[in-house]
């Protein structure tokens, strides 16, 4: 496991753990409602209404990183699911079916009161509804209409003119989903939904991810790195999960002080800082080593994931009059944004030159097939803006086809290259 | 086999895409309204070209990409296309949604020509939104068409649209008959091709031929040999149920649109035509997207019981409906019916398969 250079990054990781116990005993002993949601699911929603999400995404990267991914895997095929069919959205459901909460990380997830997902891809409905019967809960789905207006530069235009960027069916459609959401989570909590509340929790956002944008800038233009990229990715989502909160603003601001006291004293993360590289994808959750192993031989620091960088250019809305549409607006294009032409290879590209980045590295998930699109292009993309792009074939939960060793060996020889 | 038939089946293997009395607009799935184009006054056309498109396509389309989507993904790219005054789109699937959008990308990016891609956002849940959604982005599409056409859909265009395919539908039924009940008359590699040429040709000359083709069937003795259910992703050409065949059992039902659930009911002629098109098409055409699952299973729980078997054809690039494998699997087995799984088309697998049926 790579040294942690931040203390706020020791803190995130103690927060998660003290935040995920109080909420088992929560559910346990004081019968308090949960939820298990997908990542781009309007978590501000179950917040707003005091109920507690966990991230399937979030589960799926602490089964992975315990390395339970294969054993859970090998259980879901056993099953009867054939191993073509996608892991990193379904671990957390193979983790249920296993039901080992003795070896399940801190415990293993309780009985959720509700779960809920986008349909994005079309396998997303078979995965909760199956996950749903399993735990005997209701399952909620968003459904996702495909977008057909994507002005290349969203993120020019994203803070302020959100409401011109998404198209206005889709942000009615998603309000009008938001709308029976909320109608169950006040059925599941016996509370009311309050739009100041929820405006309150959208102006803490904004202020979260304005705090992680200022880390991104001083990434951008220090000399070195002040701060690795799994060390980002570990602040940022701590604080992602609960965003809007006191805790998450105030996480993200001594994340900001952290850096900002590193950047002035002239601390790089990896004093022999030569080459930056840019990690393109979901985190490689079962071998976060693989981020650090390329800086002693060769000065190759990972400075550049999606997770900081998306904060500030994907969760910034400003003028909160209609903040269920402001919201609508945040959760409609998370897919097309992050994976799709032209707005991920655009956007990934305008990041790499603002970071300075050297190299890229694009994880395609074979076994997680529609986080695997796009690819092609923002390869393309980044070859022309000069940037070499090595791709890395592998899923970012299942360890069972890794080979650490020969995947270290060919950024090796990559790196020789570049 | 009669001129019927074959014209039929030439038509349904050859899949062309040649220039007709109305200008051509090619769709990707069968959720795309038909009559709605056709009442606009195009020719609609399914795309479905063979694997010889493939190659150029993977310079875009990741390897996750299944071999339908890149296929139409080249022609569309391709010089062949040029007969299209457009391309619809259903977010059928949501590899139909980034075909639609890598196909935009390339013509932004000036390096690939393409026909104007058009997305029709149906959807696919059963919920109040997604169904008012629906009929709206309908009404949506209706009005791009209009745009493309120059012109307003008369009302006497929508009653013609909707007559001929429901011509289409009932002749189509008529000929799925002949596949039901303890003897059926049609096999699978024959229905597929007779049924599937509807796709591509003109709703009232299907009609003429396919009435002309159920006269000859009727007059066929009935087919001995397990009656099999084939259950996996949309089988787009016949090698797998003659690979079945081969073994000495009869498909009778595929639960995908080429096969048994390509006609469904009729679109309501008496109802207000943007209204009755949408709900053919939102209630009655399978899509990977249909949820819940007891919608989606309907069909396939309906029809299993009146077969002798159900194969499973779960091939390598299947990801999504072997996440109901396992659900159907115990529904088969709380009846006794028999299954099998196969991720090929294995000879040897079939056969072992069929004896078991068999030998009851």
């Amino acid at each position: 496991m790579a040294e942690k250079q931040l203390q706020c990054t020791l803190r995130a990781a103690e927060h998660q753990k003290a935040w995920f116990a109080q909420l088992r005993e929560d559910v346990f002993e004081k019968q308090k409602p949960y939820a298990i949601v997908q990542a781009d699911m309007p978590l501000e929603l179950f917040h707003a209404l005091d109920v507690p999400v966990v991230s399937n995404q979030w589960w799926a990267a602490m089964v992975a990183a315990k390395r339970l991914a294969p054993h859970y895997l090998d259980g879901l095929n056993a099953l009867g699911y054939h191993d073509g069919l996608c892991r990193y959205c379904s671990l957390s459901l193979a983790s249920t079916i296993a039901g080992d909460p003795a070896q399940a990380p801190w415990g293993g997830l309780p009985k959720p009161a509700l779960l809920s997902a986008r349909l994005t891809c079309d396998c997303i409905q078979r995965v909760f509804e199956t996950w749903a019967a399993k735990l005997d809960a209701p399952f909620f789905p968003l459904d996702a209409p495909g977008a057909s207006e994507l002005p290349p530069r969203w993120w020019e235009l994203s803070r302020y003119r959100w409401n011109e960027l998404f198209e206005t069916h889709r942000l009615d459609f998603m309000v009008a989903q938001f709308h029976s959401l909320i109608r169950k989570l006040e059925e599941i909590t016996g509370s009311t939904f309050s739009l100041d509340r929820l405006r309150a929790l959208m102006e803490g956002v904004n202020q979260q991810e304005q705090y992680f944008d200022e880390v991104r800038e001083m990434i951008c233009r220090a000399p070195q790195t002040p701060v690795r990229m799994h060390e980002q990715v570990s602040n940022v989502m701590a604080a992602q999960w609960l965003r809007g909160s006191e805790w998450a603003i105030a996480h993200a601001k001594a994340f900001r002080d952290e850096v900002r006291q590193r950047v002035d004293a002239g601390v790089p993360a990896c004093p022999s800082e030569n080459l930056r590289l840019m990690w393109v994808g979901a985190g490689l959750w079962h071998d976060t080593d693989f981020y650090t192993a390329f800086e002693e031989q060769y000065g190759a620091v990972f400075v550049w994931s999606m997770y900081l960088a998306f904060g500030p250019d994907g969760y910034i809305r400003y003028g909160l009059d209609h903040p269920l549409r402001a919201l609508a607006s945040r959760t409609v294009s998370f897919n097309e944004q992050l994976h799709n032409p032209p707005w991920a290879n655009e956007w990934i590209v305008d990041q790499a030159k603002r970071h300075r980045i050297d190299a890229a590295l694009v994880l395609e998930p074979l076994g997680t097939r529609p986080s695997a699109t796009g690819n092609l292009f923002i390869e393309r993309a980044l070859e022309n803006a000069g940037i070499p792009v090595l791709p890395v074939v592998a899923d970012m939960v299942d360890a069972r086809g890794w080979n650490g060793l020969e995947m270290r060996q060919k950024v090796h020889t990559f790196l020789e290259r570049v | 086999m009669t001129p019927a038939i074959s014209a039929l089946t030439n038509v349904y293997l050859q899949r062309p895409v040649r220039q007709r009395d109305r200008p051509l607009i090619g769709i990707t799935s069968n959720t795309v309204p038909w009559e709605l184009i056709r009442a606009a006054g195009f020719d609609p056309i399914l795309l479905s070209p063979g694997p010889q498109y493939k190659p150029s396509a993977e310079v875009y389309l990741e390897t996750v990409f299944s071999q339908r989507i890149k296929s139409i993904f080249h022609f569309l790219i391709s010089n062949d296309s040029a007969l299209l005054r457009a391309v619809v789109i259903p977010r059928t699937s949501e590899q139909e949604h980034k075909l639609y959008l890598y196909l935009r990308e390339v013509v932004r990016q000036g390096v690939e020509q393409a026909p104007q891609p058009i997305l029709y956002n149906l959807l696919h849940a059963r919920s109040p939104e997604a169904q008012a959604y629906g009929l709206e982005r309908t009404r949506a599409l209706q009005f791009t068409l209009e745009q493309l056409a120059g012109h307003a859909i008369e009302p006497d265009a929508f009653s013609a649209a909707i007559a001929e395919g429901n011509a289409a539908r009932c002749a189509m039924r008529a000929l799925l008959q002949q596949r039901e009940g303890p003897a059926p008359k049609l096999n699978g590699s024959e229905a597929l091709a007779l049924i599937g040429a509807r796709y591509f040709m003109d709703g009232a000359e299907y009609a003429l031929h396919a009435q002309q083709a159920l006269q000859e069937i009727l007059a066929r003795p009935p087919l001995p040999g397990p009656r099999i259910l084939i259950k996996g992703p949309p089988i787009d050409t016949p090698d797998f149920c003659a690979a079945v065949e081969a073994q000495g059992a009869i498909v009778v039902a595929e639960d995908d649109w080429w096969g048994s659930r390509a006609a469904g009911r009729d679109i309501d002629a008496g109802m207000e035509p943007i209204q009755a098109i949408f709900e053919k098409y939102y209630f009655d055409a399978p899509s990977p997207r249909v949820f819940p699952a007891v919608v989606a299973d309907a069909w396939f729980q309906r029809n299993v019981s009146e077969v002798d078997g159900v194969i499973f054809h779960l091939p390598q690039e299947d990801d999504i409906i072997g996440w109901d494998y396992p659900r159907l699997r115990a529904f088969l087995d709380d009846r006794a019916i028999p299954h099998v799984m196969l991720r090929d088309t294995s000879p040897d697998e079939i056969g072992v398969f069929v004896r078991r049926l068999e030998n009851g």
